[in-house]
């Protein structure tokens, strides 16, 4: 039990008359990269929006170490910092450098005094290659660069969980190889991360436990193996054969 | 370069355009009824003066005679010498003076009708009431109205009034200065002279206080002195029954009638344009008209823009705050109550309503009542451009900022408001294009503006078309002004984004 980072109980989730997501039960364990998949609309998205509270659930709990996030008294400004977010339009920024994208939060929180903030800018910025760019404005970037400048700002923030959101859906098929190799690194860091993404042969590779969700629930969940070669759910095996195609 | 070049290029053909429209329209004049005598007007074009008595007693007219009712008998007279009118009733001596000026026009022997003029009092002043006339019945005694009417009306003698109390209470006393030889401007200065001028210093004088002169459109002089705006009027009203139910008369002062004005026939207007121009702006330094109108209109635009910025912004701010997350329920309700009334009602009424009913019993400065009314129109508008460009920055900015752990405020302060401004100062700055136009109406309150101020000038020279084409000119000039600046702020903030 003491591995378990976040604890996902009964979370349902509707939009007017449309039930998005029923009753899901989930533990993600430290250190564990979880990838999402599912046929669009199925909720995937707004699942790991509700780990971040970007989705008000409408039942349900979700406890991120050890502190009920769904509780109204709890102060999420204190906890969501420690859930770092990467979106599928990277929502950098616009009116500030990529430098203080990455500083503007842990500055403002009081976590690091600015030259600390600076200091740390320029490490993650190396790490995820765009030293080279921390006085570049965002629309001065391609779009990976984008991605990965936004990455570096969640990182700043030293998260203890990354939820991404079809993190590569919006970048051109040639420059999607750079974003997934941040990320590959960050899971080989040891960095906990829930990834909802429709790109099957990288879900197979970079993943502990994937998760197939449709019709509101957890359809199908176990390793990559179990999922992509030997499940038995119909659902599922008619998905994979239509985005394998 | 190359835009400059088409900007200017448009301009000259617009000018060019509008005169030649106004030349076409002002040939097109075509003869109707020959009017040679009071029964002929009956069936004839007739111009008149709103709510003086020719307008009353000539409307009651029958028979197909087509009134035509002008805010200024200056306007009348135009009309007529353009020949869009057979005839103008009008005041005697209004008549004489205008007449005067126009040797193509004539007014008939037999005149419309007689009629006295009376100041006007409010109906519950009846202190001041009995203190203006016991002040006029000595001023009679002591000859001093024969001397003013020989000055003025019968144009022997050169008697003036000089004021004596200068400091004290104030006796205010709205007037249309428009209407010689009772209250009009002379010698290019915006000091109002005339008999009702002159005669209403000397009552102030045996009141004991200081006159103050408030230039009010004829038809709203009532209404002023009824409010409390002013505390007298003399604007040559006539005593009719109809008037007597809202307002107290004062002692006749004046027994005059109504005369005819009629084209001599065939003559031309007799003016070149070159005199036409000396008239306008040279004579009597009367561009200063203009200059002080243009000083008036800068100072109102300017302010009224600053309210409307400051206040457009608060209340944007209340209605995203809103929209995003539901708090401010009861502020956003007063905020679209505030938009739906400003926006659902002309601008000139929501001044008039402003200066007559709002502030009627304050004594505050005019050019302070337009600044107020236009900046709290334009606030209207203001908020709907920062709006729109709070929402054109993308939602997700928000997400992030969330994501981050920052509050609303902070996210809204720091990054979306940074990048909203910058997308909307080009409507901002529009937005005070429109307003500098806009502020044309003030003269519905008595400000003399840069339109009013053509208006005066019209007013001394019956000739419409110079002062209102140099009045346009001054106005596409700034605009276009403006609009260059406001074409170079839109590239400056461009280069900044990359």
């Amino acid at each position: 039990m003491s591995d378990v980072i976040m604890h996902v109980e009964k979370l349902t989730k509707s939009f007017g008359d449309h039930i998005v997501l029923k009753d899901i039960d989930l533990d993600i364990t430290k250190g564990e990269v979880i990838s999402i998949i599912g046929p669009s609309g199925c909720g995937k998205s707004t699942f790991v929006r509700c780990l971040d509270l970007l989705e008000k659930p409408d039942s349900g709990h979700i406890i991120f170490d050890g502190t009920d996030i769904t509780d109204p008294k709890t102060d999420t400004a204190q906890v969501l910092p420690k859930i770092g977010m990467v979106f599928q339009s990277f929502n950098l920024f616009n009116n500030m450098t990529v430098k203080d994208n990455i500083t503007f939060a842990p500055v403002h929180h009081g976590i690091m005094s600015k030259p600390e903030a600076d200091k740390k800018a320029l490490e993650l910025l190396d790490w995820v290659g765009l030293t080279d760019k921390a006085d570049d404005y965002p629309s001065r970037l391609s779009g990976g660069q984008k991605q990965r400048a936004a990455i570096a700002r969640s990182l700043a923030m030293n998260p203890d969980i990354m939820l991404m959101d079809e993190p590569t859906s919006a970048l051109d098929p040639e420059i999607v190889g750079e974003v997934l190799g941040i990320i590959r690194k960050l899971a080989d860091s040891g960095m906990t991360m829930v990834i909802v993404t429709h790109d099957m042969s990288f879900a197979k590779e970079v993943s502990d436990r994937v998760l197939f969700i449709d019709e509101t629930r957890i359809m199908e969940s176990g390793t990559p193996e179990e999922v992509f070669e030997h499940t038995k759910n119909e659902r599922l095996q008619k998905f994979l054969a239509a985005v394998m195609q | 370069m190359k835009k400059k070049n088409k900007i200017f290029r448009q301009t000259v053909l617009l000018v060019l355009l509008s005169v030649f429209v106004l030349s076409v329209f002002t040939a097109c004049g075509s003869k109707g009824h020959a009017v040679t005598d009071k029964a002929s007007l009956t069936g004839a074009r007739v111009g008149v003066q709103i709510g003086t008595t020719g307008d009353t007693d000539v409307s009651a007219l029958k028979h197909g005679t087509k009134v035509q009712r002008f805010d200024k008998g200056a306007d009348a007279i135009n009309t007529l010498k353009q020949g869009k009118l057979d005839a103008v009733v009008i005041d005697g001596e209004v008549a004489k003076a205008f007449v005067k000026q126009n040797p193509d026009l004539k007014i008939l022997e037999e005149p419309f009708e007689t009629e006295e003029y009376a100041g006007v009092i409010a109906k519950d002043n009846t202190e001041l009431l009995d203190k203006v006339n016991k002040a006029m019945q000595e001023l009679q005694d002591e000859g001093i109205l024969d001397k003013l009417k020989d000055t003025y009306i019968n144009e022997k003698g050169d008697y003036h009034y000089k004021e004596k109390v200068t400091s004290g209470d104030t006796l205010v006393m709205a007037s249309s200065i428009d209407f010689p030889p009772y209250e009009y401007f002379d010698n290019g200065s915006s000091t109002p002279v005339g008999f009702d001028v002159e005669m209403a210093y000397a009552i102030a004088d045996k009141l004991g206080m200081k006159l103050e002169i408030q230039n009010i459109q004829f038809d709203a002089i009532i209404n002023a002195v009824n409010s409390g705006k002013a505390d007298i009027g003399f604007s040559g009203f006539t005593v009719t029954e109809e008037r007597k139910k809202s307002i107290n008369f004062t002692s006749n002062y004046m027994e005059t009638q109504q005369a005819i004005i009629v084209q001599k026939g065939g003559a031309g207007n007799g003016q070149s344009f070159g005199d036409k121009l000396y008239n306008s702006f040279i004579k009597d330094h009367r561009f200063n008209y203009l200059l002080s109108g243009l000083v008036n209109t800068i100072i109102i635009t300017i302010f009224a823009v600053l309210i409307g910025v400051v206040l457009g912004f608060l209340i944007a701010l209340v209605r995203v705050t809103h929209d995003k997350n539901g708090n401010l329920k009861v502020l956003n309700f007063i905020a679209k109550l505030y938009l739906t009334i400003v926006r659902g009602t002309p601008m000139m009424i929501q001044l008039l309503i402003i200066y007559f009913v709002i502030f009627a019993s304050v004594d505050i400065s005019k050019v302070l009542v337009a600044i107020i009314a236009f900046g709290l129109n334009s606030a209207a508008y203001q908020a709907e451009n920062f709006r729109s460009g709070i929402m054109a920055v993308d939602a997700g900015q928000f997400e992030a900022g969330h994501a981050l752990g920052l509050k609303y405020g902070t996210v809204m302060t720091s990054i979306i408001l940074p990048q909203a401004v910058k997308n909307v100062l080009p409507a901002i700055a529009n937005e005070f294009i429109s307003l500098l136009k806009e502020t044309s109406i003030s003269g519905y309150i008595g400000l003399q503006d840069l339109t009013q101020g053509g208006m005066i000038i019209r007013s001394i020279t019956y000739e419409a078309m110079i002062p209102l084409l140099a009045v346009a000119v001054i106005y596409l000039v700034i605009v276009l002004i403006l609009t260059w600046l406001v074409g170079k702020l839109e590239k400056a903030l461009r280069k900044n984004e990359r």
